[in-house]
């Protein structure tokens, strides 16, 4: 094989000198000349029809420019989330959202907007606009809002309130499955919304020119899916919009995907209104409240299995809750249910699952996207089956995972998995065969270790639109340019794409360039989701990087009369097989035309320059997809006498195909298991009983911080996929998907108690310690 | 409105700027002074994004009443090293790869500085403690910690 030079190096970050400087610019830090500031009403209430709105005593106020309302600006629907413009030639997005509307559905739906000389300005005017509500009725619990006597969020046809279409995955006969099994677990589980809490907030600025052309510095994940959503939402062409990061963002992981909540529209409709550029910026209060959250919901799972162990069938059942407007309540239950059902061999499957809208704020995509929720489910269905069969958890998911080319739902094939290394590596991690030895009796401090699994996508491809172009320009001297439209949010994309251009042309990484992130400068990508840039965009900067290292080995063999295939290509020379390096001393392509061993990449490049040529690669791809996996392994502490739940230390061992640069595919890992430990064991965003959100500040809701996060040991396991750019998988998502179950099962072994409601606070956990006690007594 | 002129050593430099009396640090130096390397990410005390040092101590910005600062000296993001010689913290966080989206990164380096300012060798309780106020989404803060460890060794020398 190969020798990588440049691949699979852990090479310091592109963008970390600017990020430690403290000279990298976000959408938040921008300033324009004559900008305005916009700030946002929201509806106090869960569900409101306004009845008259009156601006006047605002727009008096001294600085205020604009006001807007759902009389002044434009009528056309449309979703904030890219789903708008991922969805496939058979189905129909729902298009759910004005910019503004006369009906809120939520408390934190936008009413009105303020640009003004300052925030403080726009603020004051907001409380000089009066609204006169008409109260309707509110919903919060999707299993309610299914009922005959809710109210109507909006039209449906799959059902009360159920957005999109219900979604159905069968395979072979469950009943028949369950039928022939000697033991089946079955139970609901609960699940909370978790928010992102990504530290930049939702953020734009945009910029009406004279003539009409749109620009938008935002916080978006995908700009050119942002672009499409905004010129529908303005009746105005494509081409009369830009949609750019500044070049940052701090963090996504999801809340971006397609518009940043409604920070675009509204920076659009103020700045077209007063001509000025205008800047919004969320609040942490309006992030929390207005800003796309993780779905809460129910999930019911029934496993059944034989004696030794072989599991015969699985129904999975999700009802998410989808909050006030769709956004990507049709995808997530589908992921669900596709992810969920693709982890074991299992002859007999089932899944039904959909979402529901309720009068809270929106759900949407979030690390894992409903992946997370399903496994909290199947994989402590998978532990109650090794209890009651008496096997080690461990064996039992050796024995039913997935194999290469295993049939399955899926509709690609499996052509690679680490998932049995990765059970061992992390079990190993953690000494696994300690687990049911660790508590002394009567101990009021109970240890345990407990085991999640699962996989995910590489990216959305055919469950979605999903595909990515990519041009690579050669300059002058030698060096390239790489034109990729997806965003660099923190994962490295424009450090990891850079490395996959450099080694598969063969030259230095320090002779490429990359231009992301913008819809003016780069074509046609479907942005950062679904764990998919360095998969997906990266495969087509290994096309690009391929058709000009084809064009320059053409170039070069004409030059040194000798065919391509017997050139070598690499750290930017080109020379005749089998010349050392040391060879190759000067290159003398001034004199022109005489016959020469070796080229330089400079030198070619300018020698091809002088005869009007430039060298342009282009990729345009559409990877069929392919699953990483991921074991995790966590040991527990629970505190009997306060029901405190901390977590020791997470092994996460993940098959990432190939590792580009395994210090920023660490990070990823090590990110979503804290995440994911966040949502195991204290976020959560409740509610009172009229629909306020309690959980709105990041000091209310509990996310960890450093002087509580476990030891997370990232763990790399490479099995090379054949659809993957030397092999690679995704990984960002993947640290949250088994963290939940994996905590959960820990929790089990500590305590006995099968805990089926997420987060286990202490409350939680202790009532539960409290009630076994009772029993027991 | 209610102005009045704030002096302080910002960075090693003498400065002086007309300030509202209501505005908070966190706000003179983004919005009038243009340094953006301190971030605001809830402009309530609890992320830490825009911690700066304020006479050797590592406080959030965005809960400094600007005149609060006058005469006292304030360290950013921007002036703790050169293009030329970095802090060890900045080189730190490049080489272990504690940097994500980076929208943490300078309140993180604020707050790790402030510690190894007054505690050249913390142990690891010292480091998660000394960073539990700056809240970062992206990294877990395994490769924070192992960054700012690794800053304080190569102070040891």
């Amino acid at each position: 094989m190969k020798t990588l030079n440049i691949v699979g190096k852990s090479l310091r970050r592109a963008d970390a000198l600017e990020k430690a400087t403290g000279t990298a610019t976000f959408s938040t830090d921008l300033n324009l000349p004559g900008m305005l500031y916009a700030k946002t009403l929201r509806s106090p209430h869960a569900h409101a029809r306004i009845i008259e709105i009156d601006t006047t005593e605002a727009e008096k106020l001294l600085g205020v420019k604009a006001v807007a309302t759902w009389k002044n600006t434009p009528r056309l629907l449309f979703n904030t989330s890219a789903t708008m413009t991922f969805t496939l030639p058979n189905q129909e997005p729902v298009l759910d959202q004005y910019i503004f509307d006369n009906v809120v559905r939520y408390v934190g739906d936008e009413v009105a907007a303020v640009a003004a000389i300052s925030e403080r300005v726009a603020e004051a005017a907001l409380k000089l606009i009066k609204v006169e509500y008409e109260l309707l009725p509110a919903v919060f619990d999707p299993l309610e809002a299914m009922e005959e006597s809710a109210p109507d969020i909006h039209p449906c046809h799959a059902g009360k309130n159920i957005p999109g279409e219900i979604i159905k995955i069968p395979m072979g006969d469950v009943e028949k499955g369950f039928a022939e099994s000697d033991i089946i677990y079955e139970n609901r589980f609960t699940l909370p919304i978790q928010k992102h809490v990504q530290l930049e907030t939702q953020a734009a600025v945009a910029q009406v020119s004279p003539d009409g052309n749109i620009t938008v510095w935002s916080t978006t994940q995908t700009p050119h899916p942002s672009r499409i959503i905004l010129a529908a939402a303005f009746g105005v062409s494509q081409s009369k919009v830009r949609v750019l990061n500044p070049p940052y963002i701090g963090g996504g992981f999801g809340v971006r995907i397609g518009l940043s909540a409604k920070a675009e529209p509204i920076a659009v409709t103020l700045a077209k209104l007063t001509g000025k550029p205008v800047k919004v910026v969320y609040s942490r209060e309006e992030d929390f409240i207005a800003s796309d959250t993780r779905h809460a919901g129910y999930v019911w799972v029934k496993l059944g299995a034989k004696r030794d162990g072989t599991f015969q069938a699985i129904e999975l059942k999700g009802v998410l809750n989808g909050g006030a407007y769709c956004s990507f309540s049709c995808e997530t239950p589908g992921v669900m249910g596709a992810m969920g059902l693709s982890v074991y061999r299992i002859p007999n499957v089932s899944y039904y699952g959909h979402s529901v809208y309720t009068n809270i704020t929106p759900a949407g995509a979030m690390r894992g996207f409903g992946n997370p929720q399903g496994m909290f489910a199947i994989e402590q269905a998978v532990d109650e089956i090794a209890a009651q069969l008496g096997l080690d958890p461990l064996e039992l998911r050796k024995q039913n995972i997935i194999r290469v080319g295993d049939p399955w739902i899926l509709p690609y094939s499996c052509r690679s998995t680490g998932l049995e290394e990765c059970i061992s590596k992390a079990a190993e991690e953690l000494n696994w065969q300690r687990r049911g030895t660790m508590n002394e009796p009567g101990s009021k401090i109970l240890r345990g270790i407990g085991i999640g699994v699962g996989t995910h996508v590489s990216n959305s491809w055919p469950f979605c639109v999903d595909y990515d172009n990519a041009y690579i320009t050669v300059l002058q001297d030698g060096s390239i340019m790489v034109a990729t439209g997806v965003p660099e949010m923190g994962t490295g994309t424009i450090t990891t794409l850079p490395q996959l251009a450099a080694e598969t042309i063969g030259i230095p990484l320090d002779q490429v360039g990359i231009t992301f992130g913008d819809t003016l400068t780069t074509p046609f990508d479907i942005g950062s989701h679904a764990s998919r840039t360095l998969y997906a965009a990266g495969t087509a900067v290994v096309a690009a990087a391929n058709d000009v290292r084809r064009q320059i080995l053409e170039y070069a063999g004409d030059l040194l009369k000798t065919a391509p295939e017997h050139l070598e290509f690499a750290n930017g020379l080109i020379k005749k097989q089998g010349l050392r390096d040391s060879e190759c001393v000067g290159s003398g392509v001034c004199q022109l035309n005489e016959v020469q061993n070796f080229i330089t990449m400079k030198d070619l490049a300018y020698h091809a320059h002088l005869r009007n040529k430039q060298f342009i690669g282009i990729g345009r791809t559409t990877p069929p997809n392919a699953p990483p996996w991921h074991a995790h392994v966590t040991e527990v502490e629970v505190d009997t006498e306060t029901g405190m739940v901390t977590v020791i230390k997470v092994a996460a061992a993940h098959d990432v195909g190939k590792a580009i640069n395994p210090l920023i595919v660490e990070g990823q890992i090590e990110g979503g298991v804290l995440m994911g430990v966040g949502y195991s064991i204290s976020e959560e965003i409740k509610r009172d009983a009229k629909g306020k959100p309690l959980h709105t500040s990041i000091h209310k809701y509990l996310l960890p911080t450093a002087a509580d996060a476990p030891e997370i040991k990232a763990i790399i396991v490479e099995t090379n996929d054949p659809t993957g750019p030397f092999g690679a998988k995704g990984v960002g998502e993947c640290g949250m998907v088994p963290t939940p179950a994996a905590i959960a099962n820990a929790v089990y072994d500590a305590t006995g108690i099968r805990f089926t409601e997420l987060p286990l606070t202490p409350e939680r956990v202790l009532k539960k310690l409290q009630e076994k006690n009772k029993n027991i007594i | 409105m209610n102005l009045t002129t704030l002096q302080f050593v910002l960075n090693g430099e003498e400065t002086a700027i007309v300030v509202d009396t209501s505005d908070m640090l966190v706000d003179v130096l983004r919005e009038r002074m243009l340094l953006t390397g301190t971030k605001k990410g809830c402009g309530k005390g609890e992320c830490g994004a825009c911690t700066v040092i304020m006479n050797g101590a590592a406080v959030n910005s965005c809960m400094i009443p600007a005149l609060k600062a006058m005469g006292s000296v304030v360290e950013t993001i921007e002036g703790i090293g050169t293009l030329e010689k970095l802090h060890p913290l900045q080189e730190s966080f490049m080489d272990e790869g504690a940097i994500q989206c980076g929208f943490c990164t300078p309140g993180m380096i604020m707050s790790a500085k402030a510690l190894l300012d007054s505690q050249p060798h913390p142990d690891g309780k010292q480091i998660r403690e000394a960073i539990a106020g700056n809240i970062c989404r992206c990294t877990g803060y395994v490769k924070i910690k192992k960054a700012i460890l690794s800053a304080s060794e190569k102070l040891k020398g």
